[in-house]
């Protein structure tokens, strides 16, 4: 289920919040304990999410569920063999290879399969008959939670969970399931078992649901037409170009961190308290400052169990410089079977090392702020057309046709009609003026008044109505 | 601070009732209807991701407030920032055109995917030449193209000096149809020279303003064309039969426009008077019928229905043609179907063939790429022995949604 579609947001949502919050009422007559009631409402969370997930393919589930089970169990054989480190060694080597077992079959074994089937052609022999694997939405990130959650315990940095309610509620939280952000087990483990429900909270949460609703209709979806335009045009013009790919940077940020501002919202209107995921990434002033203010609970999670397990910057610098290359390919890798990804990953990589070899700045770190700013939004820029390219091909030609080796001539005469529409126009400059601006909806709604509730209503409203007029247009991150 | 649990109070009760008074207000008009509510259907069956899909579409199609609300959000995007929504491109002036139309002369054709159905017009326009060939049936091609392509300079001013754009796609089928030999009436040449060159009905577009479709001068132009083409190689010879013209004025919204469902934009928009010239017989004074034994057979898509099936009738392309060769032809149309219906159809119903010399084949350029039903070869079976002319049995149509 997609939270900007029709059933969503009138079906799903008011029947969801409304049995929620009379759960108390009925556990009050059935004299449960605050405990018991806490697990029933996470029982109730743990059904929904699992209709909401069923929603786009009812047999999902089941792998969602095998993969909660593995690392429930393994939890608790963790949790039950305290001083025994080779039992728990294994307990949580089973955790992780089945976990990434399962992400590698249907993530990446098509991948592998059409890339071997490459090789054999180019060395004359028969090409594989490639297998059809249909990938399950929010592989990616249930997973992460699940090796979270089993990598925690081990290291002790969380108790194992008290129930399969507990744990199931919180690999399946529908908010945060398919496109995240990636919450951390120990950051929710006292949320499974208490929250506190206020009217501040929930009102919160109804703000920062509006903005980012507001964020995907009216702002990511139309630049998404005019990416999609750009990256699918026959013939293209360097100016048009640049054009589609600031557009599609937009539809990104406002597609992605307007689906974190609702998954925080949904959150926060259950009682739940999510990390914040981005914080104005194109402010930043080098890959590396873009790095700690974009998708901040991947590359978080990458840095925590990741980069730091492979020695991190503990043993010298060309080390340092390589780990942190591979942890960024393997970052680039975890968003999709893609060499287009993997070269994404690598060329933040490589920046970053770089940035890391000249201390931690970058190359053009002695110019004034808003063009630092600037540099690092164009080299975001060629990174961003790695990652919207269907594939390398694409990629190298699109980047040529910014730098004017594309020809401009057949549909390109027409394509200003389909990117310079009045609408896309204004998106872009809306878009451009809140990027560029310090606030983030993370912290706007943090506290309510009535000129932000009103704000907040009015965009929600016009959202809601622009989704009327609207076809289906699921979250890019969906696909990861 | 009393004030504050107020805003948080208000906003949650606020959110809440937006967001339940929807589906209750849904509810209550299908109880009020003796229907049962449709939310509830999800009940019925095993849920499956084809069947979750229908529900959640029939769900908000049938959605009393969303129903009432989309054509004033329409409205307001058209108003405020000249959107069309997802079928329709505003252009300059007032003229509005037809995505997908755009889109074709603008996008890449996706690569094919393995297992994919061959998509190769040349391959399905040479087989059907050859299977006529052995019928003794000559086949002509008459590509329309599609209005971007001939107006590029209405979408944006970048195309001002475009005159016309032929995309690279349309470009390779022609060189291919030439070089294979095939008889290709040239509409890209021909509207290309009537726009630089205009002739007595210059004052008029060869497009309706809100239409996908040719304009009267249009359609005259191209029938004179294909006319052209037939009695030029001596195809079929020159009829005896004497036409009139009749001016026969309608108004009409354009389905650019309609397609977005939007009344009060119709509104604004208000009806394009379109000046139809009806074919008439000079020595009966009736209006153009078709001739089930006629040497030609037309087949085609919503070009040649409009002004010959729709109002003011006998005013299309199939009637002006009839009119520069001089004797009627049989045609055969189905609406969005140019490139496969209509030769299904000649497939099930082959008395359509009896006595024929040329067969003339028109489908929209768009449908290179985007035909609904691709490109398959479809079989011709002999011409049935021929048979008693029945009520309107030289005029098939086949009605679809949309545009051709």
């Amino acid at each position: 289920m997609v939270f900007t579609t029709y059933i969503f947001v009138f079906y799903f949502l008011p029947t969801v919040l409304l049995v929620y919050y009379t759960l108390p009422f009925l556990g009050r007559q059935l004299r449960l304990s605050e405990d018991r009631l806490s697990l029933v409402r996470n029982a109730f969370l743990v059904v929904v999410s699992y209709v909401f997930y069923g929603w786009w393919n009812p047999w999902f589930v089941l792998l969602m569920l095998a993969v909660t089970v593995v690392n429930y169990v393994c939890g608790r054989i963790l949790g039950a063999s305290q001083g025994n480190a080779r039992r728990r060694f294994w307990a949580v080597t089973v955790a992780i290879v089945l976990s990434l077992g399962a992400l590698g079959f249907f993530k990446y074994f098509m991948f592998l399969e059409v890339n071997a089937s490459r090789v054999l052609e180019w060395m004359g022999a028969d090409s594989l008959d490639v297998l059809k694997i249909l990938l399950p939405i929010g592989i990616s990130f249930y997973t992460f939670h699940a090796l979270s959650y089993s990598i925690d315990v081990y290291r002790g940095t969380a108790p194992p969970v008290r129930s399969f309610i507990d744990f199931a509620c919180y690999i399946a939280l529908f908010p945060q399931l398919v496109a995240g952000p990636i919450i951390r087990y120990n950051t929710v483990a006292e949320q499974l078992v208490r929250r506190s429900h206020t009217w501040e909270r929930f009102a919160s949460g109804v703000a920062l649901f509006a903005l980012g609703f507001g964020k995907k209709v009216l702002l990511a979806n139309p630049l998404g037409g005019v990416a999609d335009a750009a990256f699918g045009a026959q013939d293209l013009a360097a100016s048009d170009a640049w054009f589609g790919v600031a557009a599609y940077a937009f539809q990104i940020y406002f597609d992605f961190s307007g689906y974190s501002d609702m998954a925080i919202g949904l959150g926060r209107m259950i009682g739940f308290e999510f990390m914040k995921n981005f914080n104005s990434p194109y402010l930043a002033e080098s890959i590396t400052d873009f790095w700690r203010r974009w998708h901040i609970s991947l590359s978080t999670f990458l840095r925590d169990y990741l980069y730091i397990p492979l020695g991190g910057n503990r043993k010298g610098p060309w080390r340092t410089y390589v780990n942190l290359a591979l942890v960024m390919v393997l970052g680039g890798l975890w968003h999709g079977a893609n060499w287009t990804f993997v070269a994404w990953g690598a060329y933040h990589g490589g920046l970053l090392a770089l940035e890391r070899g000249l201390g931690k700045r970058s190359l053009y770190h002695r110019l004034p702020r808003p063009l630092r700013v600037a540099s690092t939004f164009v080299l975001v820029l060629f990174s961003w057309v790695l990652f919207r390219s269907t594939d390398l091909h694409e990629a190298l030609g699109y980047l040529g046709v910014m730098f004017g080796a594309g020809a401009a001539g057949g549909g390109a005469v027409l394509l200003p009609a389909e990117l310079y529409t009045p609408g896309a126009v204004a998106a872009m400059v809306a878009c451009a003026i809140l990027v560029f601006r310090p606030l983030q909806a993370y912290q706007w709604a943090e506290t309510v008044t009535w000129p932000k509730a009103v704000a907040a209503g009015a965009t929600f409203c016009v959202a809601l109505m622009a989704m009327f007029a609207q076809s289906f247009n699921p979250f890019l991150y969906f696909q990861f | 601070m009393a004030k504050r649990p107020d805003v948080h109070v208000g906003v949650s009760a606020t959110f809440m009732v937006l967001i339940a008074a929807v589906p209750l207000v849904q509810a209550v008009s299908e109880l009020l209807r003796a229907e049962r509510p449709q939310a509830l259907e999800v009940f019925c069956g095993v849920p499956t991701p084809t069947s979750l899909r229908a529900y959640e579409s029939d769900l908000e199609a049938a959605s009393v407030v969303a129903g009432r609300l989309r054509p004033w959000v329409q409205y307001a995007q058209f108003d405020l920032l000249g959107a069309g929504g997802e079928k329709a491109a505003v252009g300059r002036d007032g003229w509005w055109f037809y995505k997908p139309g755009l889109e074709y002369l603008t996008r890449r054709p996706p690569p094919p995917q393995p297992g994919d159905e061959p998509n190769d017009p040349l391959r399905t326009i040479l087989a059907f030449r050859d299977q006529l060939a052995a019928r003794g049936i000559r086949l002509v091609v008459m590509p329309v193209p599609n209005k971007e392509s001939i107006y590029p300079e209405q979408l944006t001013r970048r195309a001002a000096s475009a005159d016309v754009v032929v995309c690279r796609q349309t470009r390779e089928l022609l060189g291919q149809l030439h070089m294979a030999g095939v008889d290709v009436v040239n509409l890209f040449e021909v509207f290309g020279s009537a726009k630089r060159c205009p002739g007595t009905r210059s004052e008029e577009a060869l497009y309706l303003v809100q239409d996908t479709h040719w304009s009267p001068a249009g359609l005259a132009v191209a029938a004179k064309a294909a006319a052209g083409r037939l009695l030029g190689r001596g195809r079929v010879q020159p009829g005896t039969v004497p036409y009139g013209v009749l001016p026969a004025p309608v108004q009409r919204v354009g389905d650019v426009v309609r397609m977005l469902q939007a009344p009060p934009i119709e509104r604004l928009v208000g009806p394009e008077a379109i000046a139809c010239e009806q074919v008439f017989r000079g020595d009966t004074g009736e209006p153009y019928k078709d001739a089930p034994d006629a040497e030609v057979l037309v087949l085609g898509d919503s070009f040649l229905r409009i002004y010959e099936q729709d109002e003011p009738g006998a005013a299309g392309f199939v009637a002006h043609l009839a009119r520069a060769r001089g004797g009627p032809v049989t045609s055969l149309v189905s609406d969005g179907g140019g490139a496969t219906l209509v030769r299904q159809e000649l497939s099930r119903r082959p008395r359509f063939l009896a006595k024929k010399r040329v067969v003339l084949w028109g489908f929209v350029e768009r449908d290179i790429r985007f035909a609904a039903e691709g490109w398959p070869i479809v079989p011709v079976p002999e011409a049935g022995p021929p048979r008693p002319p029945l009520r309107e049995e030289g005029r098939a149509q086949r009605t679809m949604g949309g545009a051709s």
